[in-house]
């Protein structure tokens, strides 16, 4: 290898390690959101009280916003409007007794409303349509609405408390996300 | 097929070929650690681009929310302390290089015809890389970068006619606040960035018109095939900047970053403002200007000397260009020394000052304790701000309004600053304050110094309580701090752990006969304060809301009373700081927090 040939190297070399020093760290910068929430699910969803029972009515869908703390990236908000639920309360006796959707499509995430005959749901983005029970009344939406996890308080008129989440959208099966 | 493909290129661009021209630019003289300069420069300066264009997609500027994002880049995002510790020492850096590359233009004379267009190019660049390190350390709207903008923009203010309308303009008003920090940051990532395109383009260009300047004696070129641009000098180039760089990331490893200050607080009556280290020479001679000649100092000397420096090429012209030469040399010699000592000066006179000293510490502890605060997920930035973050926080706020308000006649642990006329508040409401009042009443910690406070020591002199007696009632009033906010006398008495309390009957019989509490206790004897709920946050509000109160201090004479705060003075948010900070009732940094449930 002759002088110029190990400067050619070198320059390559060099300029590779300069390059490099900058755009990897940078790289990372930039898919910093691909991160895992705060550790020991800091962030994970928690059951949030919505409604006392009695106030539902059986097989009439109502919907109910859902407020709680929340964190959106150096600013934490207290009691914020995450998102809106819907609760279908089931006739007595039924287990569970009272249904909940996210009221986000799984199509493309747009907020589903009640039809007008309140007997189905209906998005109003790309006509999404779902029964009371969630399931699908026509090909758009790529799986039922998302149901969440409820729970009754042990109060003598049980709150009913729901655990929001969100899910990813298009997707045939209910992945969360984190 | 690929070789057609750039053959099609080359034809329709003829860029491959100017590049090439470049490339091959013959050196005669062979590569030269002196041509480096330049390169390394433009090097950093691509770097800075590229570290500020990754900081764009994470920063928020607004007054509110500019330090919130810039912690989250440099404490939470990964990389972020990197990337932002790049950009800080890269600035430095690059003014290092700057000054070097001037000196050596200077020194060698390469001013001189024909390259008088690209000396003004450089001088301009310069003024543009002066603003951009101006306009980028307030970003973060920290106290450092909050005051010193304050000090450079009043600077500019200073100067003589169009200066305090210059300074409106920049500042976006005459308050400091979203107008600056947008109108910055628009400089910062906008205006400035074309500017130093379009004068490090025409800058690159002529320097290609004129080629490199030929060293005066030239070594014998090397042995072998003659040298060109690339390789010979782009390695030494390279080598160079590879080398900068790693004194960059090392800068960055040993400081973890680059510093993050406290919220910028324009209330703060002591931090200690000082610039980056290459402006301490003007910071330092300010102090030798009276104020009304300060331009002089800070716009008349520098403008001058750019002046000067600007004209050098034509007085070239005009007077022996030797001479010049060696006089101008000298003289920048001698302002370098002089800037020199100026900085030195000014460190040591830092060293030297406590006062500095005891400012820097504690604005280095209100630092720690914003960052705290703020990655603490039980706080983290309020909504409304980034100012709020100290603002809502007991033991910064809470200590600040105790000092201003509360210990003109209190005493904390013994500290205050007027003439003592009232208690000690350190842990008043708690077992060991009350058990050392029924121990002492006329002590200075509690009512020695309080005028016509004599009530208690009259007590002791004829109670006949022994110690153990005393500890039960001083436990049972204790408890009293933990009576809820909303909880009448019926409801608290019927709690469980109350009336069985062993310092009940006691309290009943030996306090109950001056402190009234309705529903409770006779009282009569004499005037005394209703000690229901005394020392929680509920009773404490109201004493210092209403202390005239009939059933608190109502008795005394008013001028004896303590001062009632009205809201307009002291607002809900600043009382309840005040209450929780005397109770302790703030975030501690050892306590980890607990998980949420
Ligand atoms: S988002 Fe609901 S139908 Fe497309």
């Amino acid at each position: 290898m002759n002088r110029r040939d190990f400067h050619r190297l070198g320059t390559k070399a060099l300029g590779a390690l300069v390059k490099l020093t900058v755009a990897l760290p940078a790289a990372a910068f930039l898919l910093n959101p691909l991160r895992k929430a705060s550790p020991a699910g800091a962030d994970a969803p928690v059951f949030e009280g919505l409604v006392p029972l009695s106030q539902l009515k059986v097989g009439v869908p109502q919907s109910f916003g859902v407020v709680r703390d929340q964190v959106d990236a150096w600013v934490k908000y207290p009691k914020e409007p995450a998102g809106s639920v819907w609760l279908v309360r089931q006739p007595d006796g039924a287990e569970p007794p009272v249904i909940a959707y996210s009221a986000e499509c799984p199509h493309l995430g747009c907020a589903i409303n009640l039809a007008g005959d309140a007997k189905s749901f209906i998005c109003p983005c790309h006509t999404s349509a779902f029964a009371l029970d969630g399931t699908p009344q026509n090909h758009v939406p790529p799986r039922p609405m998302d149901r969440l996890d409820v729970e009754l308080s042990d109060d003598a008129d049980p709150e009913v408390r729901v655990r929001f989440q969100r899910f990813r959208t298009l997707a045939e099966e209910k992945i969360p996300l984190a | 097929m690929r070789k057609l493909l750039v053959d099609w290129f080359e034809d329709r661009t003829g860029l491959n070929g100017r590049l090439r021209a470049l490339r091959d630019e013959p050196l005669p003289a062979g590569p030269r650690w002196g041509y480096v300069c330049g390169s390394a420069l433009l090097a950093i300066l691509l770097i800075q681009a590229f570290t500020g264009l990754m900081m764009m997609t994470a920063y928020s500027a607004s007054s509110s929310t500019a330090w919130g994002s810039v912690f989250y880049i440099e404490k939470q995002m990964w990389m972020g302390w990197f990337i932002r510790g790049l950009h800080h020492f890269g600035a430095q850096t690059v003014m290092v290089l700057l000054l070097v590359h001037l000196l050596q233009v200077l020194f060698t004379a390469a001013y001189r015809a024909p390259r008088e267009v690209n000396w003004w190019l450089g001088l301009a660049l310069m003024t543009l890389i002066l603003a951009f390190s101006h306009t980028g350390y307030q970003l973060p709207w920290d106290q450092k970068g909050y005051w010193a903008t304050k000090v450079v923009t009043n600077i500019m203010g200073g100067a003589p006619v169009l200066g305090p309308y210059v300074k409106t303009v920049v500042v976006g008003g005459s308050e400091y606040g979203n107008q600056t920090v947008t109108r910055f940051y628009g400089l910062h990532v906008g205006i400035l960035p074309v500017l130093l395109a379009v004068c490090l383009g025409a800058h690159l260009a002529l320097r290609y018109r004129h080629g490199l300047k030929a060293p005066a004696n030239p070594t014998p070129p090397p042995e072998g095939a003659p040298s060109t641009y690339h390789p010979d000098q782009t390695f030494r180039n390279s080598l160079a900047v590879a080398a900068i760089l790693g004194v960059m990331v090392g800068l960055v490893f040993w400081e973890g970053g680059a510093p993050l200050d406290a919220p910028a607080d324009p209330s703060s009556s002591d931090y200690p403002a000082r610039p980056e280290w290459f402006f301490r020479f003007l910071f330092q001679m300010l102090k030798l200007f009276p104020g009304r000649l300060e331009w002089v100092g800070s716009i008349a000397i520098p403008g001058a000397l750019m002046t000067t420096l600007a004209l050098l090429p034509l007085l070239d012209k005009v007077l022996p260009s030797k001479p010049l030469h060696f006089l101008v040399c000298s003289t920048v010699f001698a302002l370098a020394g002089g800037a020199g000592y100026l900085t030195l000066e000014s460190f040591r006179e830092d060293m030297a000052s406590t006062q500095f000293q005891e400012a820097r510490e504690k604005a280095d502890k209100s630092t720690e304790r914003a960052l705290f605060l703020a990655s603490h997920p039980d706080f983290g930035v309020p909504p409304e701000g980034s100012s709020y973050l100290m603002r809502l926080d007991p033991l910064t706020r809470g200590a600040e309004l105790l000092d201003k308000t509360c210990l003109g006649c209190h005493r904390l642990g013994g500290e205050g600053t007027g003439e003592q006329s009232a208690p000690d508040l350190k842990d008043f409401g708690s077992y060991a304050w009350i058990r050392g009042l029924l121990e002492k009443p006329d002590a200075d910690a509690y009512f020695g110094k309080s005028p016509e406070c004599d009530g208690m020591t009259e007590w002791k002199q004829n109670s006949k309580l022994d110690a153990k007696q005393l500890d039960q009632v001083a436990e049972f009033v204790a408890s009293f701090a933990s009576i809820p906010a909303d909880q009448t006398v019926d409801e608290w008495l019927n709690t469980p752990g109350v009336v069985d309390h062993p310092g009940n009957e006691l309290f009943q019989k030996d306090c109950g006969t001056c402190h009234l509490i309705d529903g409770y206790t006779e009282g009569g004897l004499r005037d005394a304060p209703d000690l229901f709920a005394w020392g929680s946050p509920r009773w404490m509000k109201r004493m210092i809301r209403k202390p005239g109160e009939a059933a608190l201090y109502g008795y005394l004479e008013e001028k004896q009373r303590m001062p009632a705060a009205a809201p307009e003075d002291l607002n809900e948010s600043d009382l309840s700081m005040i209450v929780r900070y005397i109770k302790g009732d703030y975030l501690k940094p050892e306590a980890p927090a607990a998980p949420r449930p």
